[in-house]
């Protein structure tokens, strides 16, 4: 009976914090004046697609609504796409941190390893350029290129902050928070310097061949084959979690990093694996992000995906089908703020205050007054127990 | 022998480094106190945006009015951080990161909202916040070496089960010590929005806060080690903007050393080397982000 209920306390947890966010988000905007219906209602329209009025031009699908709607209601393919399009790095980012929380890592460096990967895909993606962009090299050759490029400079930027926590204990949120600070100057060096864009004033390199872009399923959106992949990501990595050996190394060492090492678990080895995976799926988000979107490097390119994949990551509960539905949600809700700030004036930012009051949220554990055992609805059985405890915290593993 | 006009490029480099300083040292003595007590404190970026946000929003009449608002919001902020970390047990991470996306986000609607066409303010001289920046290292060192408070404050950063078994509950004085850290950084905002910009941008602490924490860590979590560690990487900020004003260009083996984003690694790389360093490693407090 407890078990059940201790179920759908878990499962009721992430919507509360959701709710909670867009409510005091609606006190935020109604207070300061904004007409809190018609903010919300842009953003839904953002968020889905689905817009008020009869479907017209090429983008937009009739919906079929029961006849006392009085209003008749049609999905914009565009909207959704964009917004499918938004979840895909977070989606890649998410997975990066609920990889590594499972091992017991903060991986905060999602952001420098997916700025690495970005800069390493662009320079792949300019290999067989041939005369107006157009590439020598078989599109799907060049696009694993692309793809494995980001993937492995992403997992050995990740693996660097392993290998310090495995052999000489620095704790891995600060050396990650440095390294993504590295990342960002250095890529930012290479693309002012060595892989500048010969055409152009801007921190950003020439544009990648024809060959290794990313086609849009909706005309002029950024919703590319970089949504499969990241759906792909999602599942193999439930895969990994529970069905593999690794899988359980991982689990292991983020239960005890102890009593793994006791029940003959090599613990360096599964923490440098770990973060080398984590970086790998994040560097995947910046190949994607260069082949499908921006089509070349650009100074920020990142933007915030990194570390609004903690959020992601933590919203979802650490598995992989509950990180893809968070990053449909935060993706869903970013690209509907920017379609609420054009309609409505309401600053975009909105989602951020929605985006921290969920972190919030989900993360605190309720205790109760008269012991110290913490209530049931938790996220003690969806995070490993070392998590910020610090394993290695100023001592060798 | 140098001319008057090299005396005064050398006098200006020299208060561009301290002054570059400032920030940093008053924001790491903030740090210090919170994690020295065992609370994980990257929250400083946003306790600072929120410092340098309200100073300027509530110092429009009379700026000492602005930055004792501005230092009250930073220490309700630092509140909320203790509050979340110590009583709902949240990581302390995960509360840091909340409430540096929660400060971002409101300083960055409300100046939208408040004054689209910007705020400016006359504001505070700087040469008060670089007096408490030489000051608070001298406090906080006095505060934590020589009283009850400073020792306290140590025994449930390194081990809150004994302190607990000597009579002393970790939570009163981790409480104090965040809610300390979020006034220090809140002021260390102050300086940048009130004596520094005059203004407010959004995101103006642009990764300090962050900076900040490396010095803590590069001072090995000691104040004084802490301000040197600050005026150290405000060494390079200060070299990064002569470097740019003279126009001096040094490439060698392809590589253009003075670039500015190479400068701008440095602090970081620095405090890395500092965390996995043979000799003298930087340690952290035992009981650093863990539970009681």
């Amino acid at each position: 009976m407890t078990g059940r209920l201790q179920r759908i306390g878990r499962m009721l947890r992430p919507l509360w914090a959701i709710l909670c966010g867009l409510t005091i988000a609606a006190l935020v905007m109604q207070l300061s004046g904004y007409n809190v219906r018609e903010a919300y209602g842009a953003l839904f329209t953002g968020a889905t697609g689905i817009e008020q009025g009869a479907a017209r031009g090429t983008n937009q699908i009739a919906l079929s609504v029961p006849h006392y709607a009085l209003k008749s209601y049609h999905l914009n393919t565009f909207l959704l796409a964009q917004s499918l399009a938004k979840m895909t790095p977070l989606l890649f980012c998410g997975l990066a941190i609920a990889l590594g929380l499972r091992a017991g890592l903060f991986n905060i460096g999602a952001q420098g390893q997916m700025t690495v990967g970005a800069l390493a895909a662009a320079y792949v993606g300019q290999w067989g350029i041939g005369k107006g962009d157009t590439g020598t090299l078989p599109p799907l050759l060049h696009i694993t290129l692309v793809m494995g490029a980001g993937a492995t400079a992403g997992a050995l930027w990740g693996a660097l902050p392993g290998l310090l926590k495995a052999y000489r204990g620095v704790h891995e949120v600060i050396a990650t928070i440095m390294l993504n600070y590295v990342a960002i100057n250095a890529t930012t060096y290479f693309v002012t310097h060595n892989l500048k864009d010969p055409n152009s004033a801007a921190a950003q390199s020439a544009r990648i061949a024809k060959s290794a872009w990313l086609v849009p399923y909706v005309a002029g959106s950024n919703l590319t084959a970089g949504f499969l992949i990241a759906l792909l990501a999602a599942a193999a990595l439930a895969f990994l979690i529970s069905r593999t050996s690794l899988g359980f190394r991982i689990r292991a060492v983020g239960m005890g990093a102890d009593a793994a090492a006791a029940a003959g678990i090599s613990v360096p080895r599964t923490l440098i694996t770990t973060m080398a995976l984590s970086g790998a799926l994040a560097g995947l988000a910046g190949a994607i992000e260069v082949a499908g979107v921006h089509h070349r490097f650009i100074q920020g390119i990142a933007s915030n995906y990194g570390y609004d994949g903690i959020a992601v990551a933590l919203l979802g509960g650490l598995g992989g089908g509950g990180v893809a539905l968070s990053a449909l949600f935060f993706g869903a809700l970013s690209s509907g703020a920017s379609h609420m700030q054009t309609l409505t004036d309401v600053p975009d930012s909105i989602a951020v205050i929605v985006q921290a009051i969920v972190i919030i949220f989900v993360g605190v554990r309720y205790v109760r007054k008269d012991s110290r055992k913490r209530r049931t609805f938790n996220l003690d059985e969806m995070q490993p127990a070392e998590i910020g405890t610090g394993i290695g915290n100023g001592k060798v593993i | 022998m140098p001319t008057p006009n090299a005396f005064s490029a050398l006098e200006a480099f020299v208060s561009a480094t301290f002054y570059s300083a400032v920030p940093l040292s008053i924001a790491a003595m903030g740090g210090i106190l919170s994690e020295r007590a065992g609370v994980v404190n990257i929250a400083l970026e946003g306790l600072m945006l929120t410092g340098a946000f309200v100073g300027i929003v509530a110092g429009q009449s009379s700026a000492l009015i602005g930055l004792a608002v501005a230092l009250l919001a930073g220490g309700l902020l630092g509140l909320l951080h203790a509050f979340l970390t110590q009583k709902t047990r949240m990581n302390h991470v995960v509360s840091g990161l909340g409430i540096n996306l929660l400060a971002a986000g409101v300083t960055r609607y409300l100046a939208i909202r408040l004054f689209p066409n910007g705020l400016h303010i006359a504001g505070l001289p700087g040469s008060l916040f670089l007096l408490l920046a030489v000051l608070l290292p001298v406090i906080v060192a006095l505060l934590l070496s020589r009283t009850k408070f400073g020792l306290r404050l140590r025994a449930v950063g390194e081990n809150p089960e004994s302190a607990r078994m000597a009579g002393v509950l970790p939570t009163l004085p981790r409480y104090v010590a965040v809610t300390l850290s979020g006034v220090l950084a809140a002021l260390s905002g102050a300086y940048l929005s009130m004596a520094d910009a005059h203004t407010f941008s959004s995101n103006m602490s642009a990764g300090k806060g962050y900076i900040a924490l490396a010095a803590v860590i590069f001072g090995k979590w000691t104040p004084v080690g802490a301000a040197l560690g600050a005026l150290f990487f405000g060494f390079f900020y200060a070299l990064e903007t002569q470097l740019q004003i003279s126009g001096i260009h040094l490439t060698l083996l392809g590589i253009e050393w003075t670039s500015p984003f190479l400068l701008d690694m440095l602090p970081y790389l620095m405090t890395l080397a500092a965390l996995v360093s043979v000799v003298g490693r930087a340690t952290p407090p035992a009981a650093l982000g863990q539970e009681e």
